[in-house]
């Protein structure tokens, strides 16, 4: 009985952060679409707005999604649906990660496409590319867990902080590691095994945050 | 014999600044309750408790039937709340509320939120955010009320409305009563609201209930007795009063336990009965919080 | 049949007193005739928008006035003694002009005197046009 209550508020979700989910898709998509135009510039631009419009919603969504219902006393008329704490935990996982993934693999879909079609990039850079989006999915867990298992502004914002100034430095020493720079070089994918090590460690730390966050939430005595 | 919608028993919790102590709190279903007292008396943490929202840290709380906050799912799909500091969605209409609310519960009446829109003067394809106050709090009692839940917790819900609203949300609050099943408990500062539609009165104060009867039989007991004392007599302290307030020779008694042989006590001892008043609910709820504070503090 | 109760709470009467005065009123008038059913508790309270409670009170009182009877299962209709409302309206001005003549000897009036206000007092109100004080 209580699934279509959970499915019932992921659908509010949705209805509410449809316009910005569209919004940002739109631009990650034209940004992509720079890509295919001749030149470095180009390139260089059209994977930067690629990676920030991703970020960006990574950011924005969390608060928008869940410390904006608090925020705006929603979260009284959600509670006082028949659901309980845990269950509305999980309405909140699934809409926040549902509404980040679908943009997310969609442009990583889009940018396999445009490697592997188009015949300018070298393979090589596919598993640089799924490290690299799995960074940012990292990221987003962050945000979204403290979002979701805080209770106000000042978690997902600190989180952002940190996010946003390590994916800087997380991209640079990744792109120093020998064996990533040697594969570079190479004109098809190499799957090392410092990949697929990062790779997986990439998924424990996402289900590490969900599993952290509904702890968290297990917790709690007050909940409005 | 009766069922109770709401038992709370010896519920207590504490926070830094304020604790709410040995709450004992009975609804019998079929009836209404009003919960009266000052702000930051508990009132709002009561009913937070009541609904699961908050655990209590001591105490048992049962809604219909159902333990709390454990089994708050089962209960809420009986239940319908609304606070004075909850909020719809502003951006979405009063329509998509409606539809939301109707794809989860089962006994949603589209024919009576229908007539309830017109009542109310309501218009469902409005955003909330462009409602004004009366009109957001009517259209929140419309997504209660539409789904004839069996027990309605409402916190405040005619404060800040005018006076047409006001007749408006009473008016569909007593035809809830109509059905005997159905049971009510709201707290307000409108005492005469409180007044007018309550079975049972609960005054909370400080964290603690103060008092908790039938209306009827309270509002009896409570009584202003206009006095006039001649000059020489003292008047002795009689049991049921709990103040005497003298401006020169007249003077007024307030009691608490009235009995009749009351105003001849007062005129065995010397002083003259001008008039045995009936008080408000207001009245009682000032005279009644400062009597207990007075106590508290002795 | 029951839209027409008004029930004020400036009034200094409690609201169930007012009940049953309007109650004994249709009686005393005819409106209600004996034994008619009149509104289940809980009917009433949902039209006068008041507490179940206090309309219940009204009733207890009335029946113990012996103006209406309960039957348990079937409801309460007005009593068989049909100038009943007329005999309450006739004790209740005994306890008035009981009490106008304590008052009026506190006052050290004699008899005369107060004959004389209350026929000034019902001059005075049959020009305020008010019918019933």
């Amino acid at each position: 009985m209580n699934r279509s209550v959970v499915g019932a508020l992921v659908l509010k979700d949705w209805r509410l952060q449809r316009p910005s989910i569209l919004f940002s898709s739109a631009v990650g998509a034209l940004s992509l679409g720079m890509s295919y135009f001749k030149g470095e510039v180009p390139f260089v631009l059209g994977g930067v707005w690629f990676f920030v419009s991703i970020i960006v919603l990574g950011c924005m969504l969390p608060v928008a999604n869940v410390v904006n219902e608090r925020k705006k006393q929603n979260l009284a008329f959600v509670m006082s649906l028949p659901v309980s704490a845990m269950q509305y935990t999980t309405s909140k996982v699934i809409s926040t990660f549902g509404m980040f993934l679908i943009p997310w693999l969609a442009l990583l879909a889009a940018a396999l496409m445009v490697i592997l079609g188009g015949h300018v990039i070298p393979h090589s850079i596919i598993p640089t590319v799924f490290v690299l989006e799995g960074f940012v999915l990292m990221g987003f867990c962050l945000i979204a867990g403290a979002a979701i298992a805080g209770e106000n502004e000042a978690w997902p914002m600190t989180a952002t902080l940190v996010c946003n100034s390590s994916y800087g430095v997380g991209f640079y020493l990744f792109g120093r590691i020998p064996e990533i720079q040697h594969d570079w070089a190479s004109p098809a994918a190499i799957w090392s095994p410092i990949i697929q090590r990062l790779l997986i460690i990439e998924v424990a730390v996402v289900l590490l945050i969900i599993g952290l966050t509904f702890f968290i939430q297990s917790r709690k005595r007050d909940f409005v | 014999m009766t069922d109770l919608a709401i038992d709370l028993q010896g519920v207590g919790k504490t926070y830094r600044y304020f604790a709410l102590e040995n709450i004992r709190l009975q609804v019998p279903a079929g009836t209404i309750m009003g919960l009266i007292g000052p702000n930051g008396a508990g009132k709002s943490t009561t009913i937070r408790i009541l609904m699961g929202l908050i655990h209590q840290e001591r105490g048992e709380v049962r809604v219909l039937g159902h333990r709390m906050p454990a089994e708050q799912v089962a209960a809420k799909w009986d239940i319908g709340f609304a606070s004075e500091d909850m909020r719809l969605y502003d951006s979405l209409t009063l329509a998509w509320h409606m539809n939301f609310i109707a794809s989860i519960y089962p006994k949603w009446d589209a024919a009576y939120a229908q007539l309830l829109l017109k009542r109310f003067g309501l218009h469902a394809e409005q955003k909330i955010k462009g409602l004004s106050h009366g009109q957001r709090v009517k259209a929140v009692l419309l997504l209660i009320l539409a789904r004839r839940p069996k027990l309605l917790v409402l916190d405040e819900p005619t404060t800040g409305l005018d006076p047409v609203a006001r007749h408006e949300v009473l008016r569909e609050l007593t035809d809830v009563m109509a059905d005997e099943d159905r049971s009510i408990l709201f707290s307000s500062h409108n005492t005469q609201d409180v007044e007018q539609i309550s079975d049972r009165i609960t005054f909370i104060d400080r964290g603690r209930i103060i008092d908790s009867m039938d209306k009827e039989a309270y509002m009896d007991r409570w009584r202003r007795l206009r006095l006039e004392i001649p000059a020489g007599i003292e008047v002795p302290a009689l049991p049921g009063v709990i103040g005497i307030k003298r401006s020169g020779r007249l003077a007024v008694a307030i009691a608490n336990e009235f009995a009749p042989d009351l105003a001849n006590a007062y005129e065995t001892s010397g002083a003259r009965v001008h008039a045995v008043e009936n008080m408000t609910l207001e009245e009682i709820f000032v005279a009644n919080v400062e009597h207990s504070r007075e106590e508290v503090n002795s | 049949m029951n839209g027409d109760f008004v029930i004020s709470q400036s009034d200094k009467r409690p609201m169930y007193f007012q009940i049953m005065e309007q109650i004994k009123q249709r009686i005393a008038v005819g409106d209600w005739t004996e034994g008619q059913t009149i509104p289940s508790i809980r009917q009433l309270a949902v039209d006068l928008q008041v507490s179940v409670i206090t309309v219940k009170r009204a009733y207890l009182e009335l029946e113990r006035e012996g103006v209406i009877v309960t039957h348990q299962g079937k409801g309460s209709q007005v009593a068989a003694n049909s100038d009943l409302g007329a005999r309450m309206r006739e004790q209740e001005l005994e306890q008035h002009l009981e009490q106008a003549a304590r008052i009026g000897t506190q006052l050290g009036l004699r008899s005369k005197d107060l004959e004389r206000r209350l026929r000034a007092t019902c001059e005075r109100l049959a020009e305020t046009k008010e019918e019933f004080a």
